[in-house]
């Protein structure tokens, strides 16, 4: 299974994967971004992919991806 | 194994910065990788192979430098600029703490009612030059009161902010004759105390940090170097941007107007079509392949943004300016571990700025826009707004 992961000290809450992603992370209470859904199936891989790329500071990553 | 492709280009020659996307589009062609003879620098052209090297510090490092000559490359050692994980995780963090997003909630109501009240002055105005009016006058009020700078330093923060990211380029003439004026910046950060700074701000919050060992002793000084050095120019040309693309574009001016959930697209999209940093540098730390493309190690890397933001394998039709394709993955704020750490502070200023056009202004002509060369950011000098019509 593909997972969603986020480097907490990396996230600076820039919130671009909420904007991208919002049924899969949101901005926590203290401003950094949290995993609401870090299992990611298929159907959701698209939006995930999204989400780890807009990140601006390379916070959030999907493991687990085939390289290609 | 393929030969790099060369170009003799100078990306420094006033000719080309002036007007360089044309000239990045024949480099990018020439391959994602090119030789820049004229320079010894390895030029990177391609989205992704910008945006690959960005995201990996290991293989292509900022620790010998992200400028262009021996002499930045030294100023800059210590700096969260200059340097790789694990150093730079602190410092990156201590230089970032107080631009967070969160840190910056408080000022973004303020930042709005600024943009509104300088655009209401101005739009009482027939014509005025919006360099001077909104792109220059804008970022100087926020940086200044976000730092509390007050006096000789307020006085002095243009020259400064714009010498600072000068020196980065090449030792060109430009590079020489603003050295002396990027050390009285140096000079000045050198010898600020907290007292110096309005009390309460983030500048003086930062020292406070420093007093309480949040962050390493003489760290303070050198963020507030960076603050001023890196916060000031380049927001000045993404502003003067958003007038000059608006002018040129009207019809796409208009689907703001009518649709301001269109604001953080359109301010994404200027970013995209105009670059305000066009090139930063990285080393290669090892030999390293990139397709059929082989770079020596220690070879210095001229990263060229622009040219990553106009490449069509990632944008379609990228010389058209559309403010509702929403690039949010440009490269203009870097990517990765270095990415810009003053992005949340930018989106705010840039779309207090459009959100105020779009508010109060109707339509407006600019006149003959005119570009000065400068090495690293590159900005209008001057977009005359004639016949503005207000709401």
């Amino acid at each position: 299974m593909i997972k969603l992961v986020l480097d907490r000290p990396r996230c600076e809450g820039h919130g671009l994967c909420v904007e991208v992603a919002a049924q899969l992370l949101h901005i926590d209470d203290e401003g950094y971004a949290a995993i609401d859904v870090s299992e990611i199936s298929d159907a959701i891989l698209a939006t995930a992919q999204a989400a780890a790329r807009v990140c601006p500071v390379a916070a959030l990553k999907l493991i687990g991806e085939e390289a290609t | 194994m393929t030969t790099v492709p060369t170009s003799g280009i100078d990306l420094w020659a006033d000719d080309v910065l002036v007007d360089s996307y044309p000239k990045y589009g024949a480099l990018r062609e020439l391959g994602d990788v090119v030789y820049l003879a004229h320079s010894k620098l390895y030029a990177f052209t391609g989205y992704d192979v910008i945006k690959d090297a960005l995201a990996d510090p290991t293989r292509f490092s900022s620790a010998q430098g992200i400028g262009f000559n021996d002499g930045v490359n030294q100023a800059l050692k210590g700096t969260s600029l200059a340097s790789d994980p694990p150093e730079h995780t602190q410092l990156r963090a201590a230089l970032s703490e107080n631009l967070t997003p969160r840190a910056l909630r408080g000022l973004g109501e303020q930042i709005k009612a600024n943009a509104q009240a300088l655009v209401a002055r101005l739009v009482k105005q027939p014509s005025f030059d919006a360099i001077d009016e909104i792109a220059r006058r804008f970022p100087i009020g926020v940086v200044a009161d976000l730092v509390g700078f007050q006096g000789e330093a307020r006085a002095n923060m243009l020259r400064w902010g714009q010498a600072a990211m000068e020196v980065i380029g090449p030792m060109n003439r430009r590079t020489t004759e603003n050295f002396p004026i990027a050390s009285e910046l140096y000079g000045y950060c050198s010898q600020i105390t907290q007292d110096a700074l309005t009390h309460g701000s983030v500048g003086w919050g930062v020292f406070e940090a420093e007093r309480e060992g949040i962050i390493p002793e003489g760290s303070a000084r050198h963020i507030i170097h960076q603050y001023l050095g890196a916060g000031l120019d380049t927001t000045l040309a993404a502003i003067g941007n958003i007038i000059a693309l608006f002018g040129r574009f009207p019809e796409e001016f208009a689907k703001v107007r009518e649709d301001l959930s269109l604001v953080p697209s359109a301010f994404n999209e200027v970013l995209r079509y105009y670059s305000p940093v066009h090139v930063w540098s990285r080393v290669a730390t090892q030999d390293v392949k990139i397709g059929d493309v082989k770079i020596p190690g220690g070879s210095r890397i001229a990263v060229i943004l622009g040219a990553g933001n106009h490449d069509p394998r990632h944008y379609k039709n990228p010389e058209v300016f559309d403010v509702t394709r929403n690039p949010i993955d440009h490269l203009s704020f870097g990517y990765g571990p270095h990415g810009c750490a003053g992005q949340g502070l930018a989106r705010m200023e840039g779309a207090a700025i459009i959100e105020a056009l779009a508010t109060q202004i109707k339509s407006f002509r600019i006149g003959d826009v005119a570009r000065v060369p400068s090495n690293i950011t590159v900005s209008f000098d001057t977009v005359p707004v004639l016949e503005l019509e207000a709401v």
